[in-house]
């Protein structure tokens, strides 16, 4: 392992694809319980637009095809096995935007790319207006992305030129200040330092500050830092980045720290002798940004970098309602509002389900995580992101 | 169905307790002051102590007018405040109790803040039917019809206290505590600024110092700059009124207030500074506990500096110009709580027609 960090790495047994991370995509299974698969190898693909793997994060054998209400795909789990080895791409033969996209399809890379509006998977042929990079994370007890930057910086570095060139887009590379990201000169890779509060590693705080969404109808496209990582890896030795550096951390884990593990790594095995005694909550992400975890999801997201596990009391189990009460607008909204949204009358319309009003006050400039701290904040017990996802969808379906 | 919660949430219920937390110091004022007002008038005039309720209690907790200590005023001040604060409640309750009955749901408690908060704007010498009458505004017009906690487009209490002072605008009778009152609309310190300057507030035993802690006649919360900042402070740290209204308040009054100090002819209250329309008068309680009321303000950062200017300056306005409501802070309040909505709308638009103009 290159560079100076000195990570545990925690090996699992099982890890998974889960569907909620790709929305809008209807799966189309390559493989069948049972089958062997590499590293690296497609598994499913959007039956919509079929150049869109998704790939199997580690070797092994697909142990199980989840399915839910409406057989909805939920995960696609994989029994661990790495004598498999991994599937071998081969390198881009030029800078050419079509062979850049067509290498990053065919390996994966592109199902990592998120669009905003919405946070979908970009279409192969579309042309976005920025590319945001996510070189900083301000959420408490988060990894720290300059040290694993610097650990990878090859495929960093790689990867960004590689993203400079599949459209004609400038290219956000939004890090930390003080943090001198040397890659070589270009005009179209722009860096730009974002300080503030535990919000300022939010996508939707540096498309609001760079390139703000507005009705055209145009979208940008963003993606984190591991992610970056994961495709210079592909760039540079062709194989998938088997590993994701994950901090744990929150009251109840006896040793909070970063591990590298696998993506979609199974949670039970991750946190195996990590947690103290007692009930506990656990949050997909940090404890600003962080979502509930559903019972029953038991597998790392995609792009998740951190888990955060609290101990609580079991008479603290009050969930929040798709809608709740009243919304009293107090000073404390203000502050957990993203940038240049008002956010009571959004909140009102977003538990209304008036889409076409929260289209007016910025809904799609947002996505569940930037609501998130918002629906803390609120008294009225509603879970934000639910109502903005209901909202957005509505607002898709209408394109 | 979750008719139990709709708005009285764990959530909602936390800010009401520090809603109520925040008029203890108001409340203790209110009382300390009632009573030493009141004694002090009888110790001018033994004789007009009254033959109704509360000077009855008065007297027989034993508070007396000659060389009276902290019992005494405490025991007058209990003997007024207690027995509105407990008729406005169960007014309260009462209409509570039949809306709740009506729309199906559970009692909703914010009529509690609405009661203390009424209480709190009257003389301590108001006529009972009018707390009957103004309590039955501020929980049916100004709460019930627009369906209850968290959805009021005014202040219930603030209604209330301002139906009663259009219907009975001469109300003040021989009761001590209509004492220094210019009827329901509150302290006539500022009509005496009117006439005299600072030389008839001195005359009125009224100094800057007797102005901040509140030893002034008035009606019962708003005399105390001092326990108003103090209620203040805790619904600022707990980030439930917005700073920018409260602050945009103050900076309107003290634009308008120097403004008229430097117009032409400058007079009477137009001569009066800043500080004294800060310290006289409702303007420091109305502030604080009405105009920022959370619910009923506006709910923009743009409308709150918009709205807080306007009442500020609404205030300072009616205070010079009309010399026949010299508080004016329950007409001005009214008037731009009516307009928070309107501004509202306007400062959405702005942000829409913002967002439209983006290229992306």
């Amino acid at each position: 392992m290159p560079g100076s960090l000195d990570l545990e790495t925690r090996a699992v047994t099982s890890a998974a694809l889960l569907g909620p991370d790709y929305r809008r995509v209807s799966f189309e299974l390559l493989c069948k319980e049972g089958d062997e698969v590499k590293a690296g190898a497609a598994l499913m693909r959007d039956a919509r637009r079929p150049e869109i793997n998704l790939v199997a994060p580690a070797a092994g054998r697909v142990a199980r095809v989840e399915r839910g209400a409406r057989r909805k795909l939920l995960s696609l789990q994989i029994d661990v096995d790495d004598t498999l080895g991994a599937v071998r791409h081969d390198p881009p033969a030029d800078d050419e935007r079509s062979t850049l996209r067509g290498f990053m399809l065919e390996s994966g890379a592109w199902s990592s790319l998120r669009t905003r509006p919405f946070g979908n998977i970009p279409h192969p042929e579309a042309e976005p207006a920025a590319i945001f990079v996510t070189a900083l994370d301000a959420e408490p007890f988060a990894p720290e992305p300059r040290r694993i930057i610097d650990a990878w910086f090859d495929e960093f570095r790689s990867a960004v030129s590689a993203l400079e060139k599949i459209s004609a887009a400038p290219v956000y590379l939004c890090h930390a200040p003080g943090h001198t990201l040397a890659l070589g000169e270009s005009d179209r890779v722009r860096r730009v330092a974002f300080e503030g509060g535990e919000s300022a590693g939010l996508p939707g705080i540096h498309i609001n500050a760079l390139c703000p969404i507005g009705f055209a109808g145009g979208e940008v496209w963003h993606l984190g830092y591991q992610d970056v990582i994961a495709l210079g890896h592909l760039l540079l030795r062709g194989t998938t980045w088997q590993q994701r550096v994950v901090s744990i951390s929150g009251s109840a884990v006896k040793n909070p720290r970063c591990v590298l593990v696998t993506p979609g790594a199974a949670i039970d095995e991750l946190l195996a002798d990590e947690l103290i005694d007692g009930p506990t909550q656990m949050l997909a992400g940090s404890p600003a940004y962080g979502r509930r975890l559903a019972p029953g999801q038991n597998f790392l997201a995609a792009g998740q970098r951190q888990l955060t596990v609290r101990a609580t009391s079991v008479a603290e189990a009050e969930t929040a309602q798709a809608t709740g009460g009243v919304v009293i607008p107090d000073d404390r909204l203000e502050r957990a509002a993203p940038p240049g949204i008002y956010p009571v009358p959004l909140l009102r319309a977003l538990q209304l389900g008036d889409a076409e009003r929260a289209r007016e006050l910025g809904a799609l400039e947002l996505v569940e995580e930037d609501v998130a701290a918002l629906s803390r904040a609120c008294v009225s017990n509603s879970d934000y992101g639910l109502l903005l996802r209901e909202v957005l969808n509505q607002l898709e379906a209408g394109q | 169905m979750m008719s139990g919660l709709s708005a009285a949430g764990s959530g909602y219920r936390r800010i009401l307790k520090l809603q109520l937390l925040a008029l203890v110091p108001v409340s203790i004022a209110a009382v300390i002051n009632g009573g030493y007002q009141y004694l002090l008038v009888l110790a001018g005039d033994p004789g007009r102590a009254g033959d109704d309720l509360r000077s009855n209690l008065a007297a027989g907790l034993g508070a007396s007018y000659e060389n009276p200590g902290l019992y005494d005023w405490l025991a007058a001040g209990l003997a007024h405040f207690l027995p509105m604060l407990l008729l406005a409640l169960v007014v309260g309750g009462f209409w509570e109790r039949i809306i709740a009955a009506q729309r199906k749901r559970a009692i909703e408690p914010g009529f509690v803040l609405v009661a203390l908060l009424l209480t709190l704007l009257l003389p301590g010498s108001a006529p009972f039917s009018h707390i009957v009458y103004g309590m039955s505004f501020a929980i049916l017009l100004g709460k019930g019809i627009f369906g209850g906690d968290g959805k009021t487009f005014i202040s219930p209490a603030l209604l209330g206290v301002a139906i009663v002072q259009v219907s009975f605008p001469s109300a003040a009778g021989e009761h001590p505590l209509w004492q220094g009152l210019a009827g329901y609309a509150g302290s006539d310190a500022i009509a005496l600024f009117h006439r005299g300057g600072e030389t008839a507030l001195a005359e009125a035993g009224i100094d800057l110092w007797s102005a901040f802690i509140g030893s002034t006649s008035g009606t019962l919360g708003t005399t105390s700059l001092l326990a108003v900042g103090l209620g203040a402070a805790l619904l600022l740290v707990t980030r439930i009124i917005a700073w920018r209204l409260l602050l945009a308040q103050l900076i309107g009054v003290a634009v308008v207030a120097t403004l008229f100090n430097f117009s032409a002819n400058a007079a009477g209250a137009a001569a009066m500074p800043a500080y004294w329309h800060l310290l006289l008068g409702g303007f420091a309680f109305g502030a604080v506990f009405i105009a920022c009321d959370p619910v009923a303000s506006c709910c923009t950062n743009p409308g709150r500096w918009i709205q807080g200017f306007l009442v500020g300056a609404l205030v300072i306005l009616i205070r010079v110009t009309n010399s026949t409501h010299p508080d004016a802070v329950i007409p001005a309040m009214l008037l731009a709580s009516i307009t928070a909505p309107l501004i509202d709308h306007l400062v959405i638009a702005w942000n829409i027609r913002q967002r439209a103009r983006r290229h992306v």
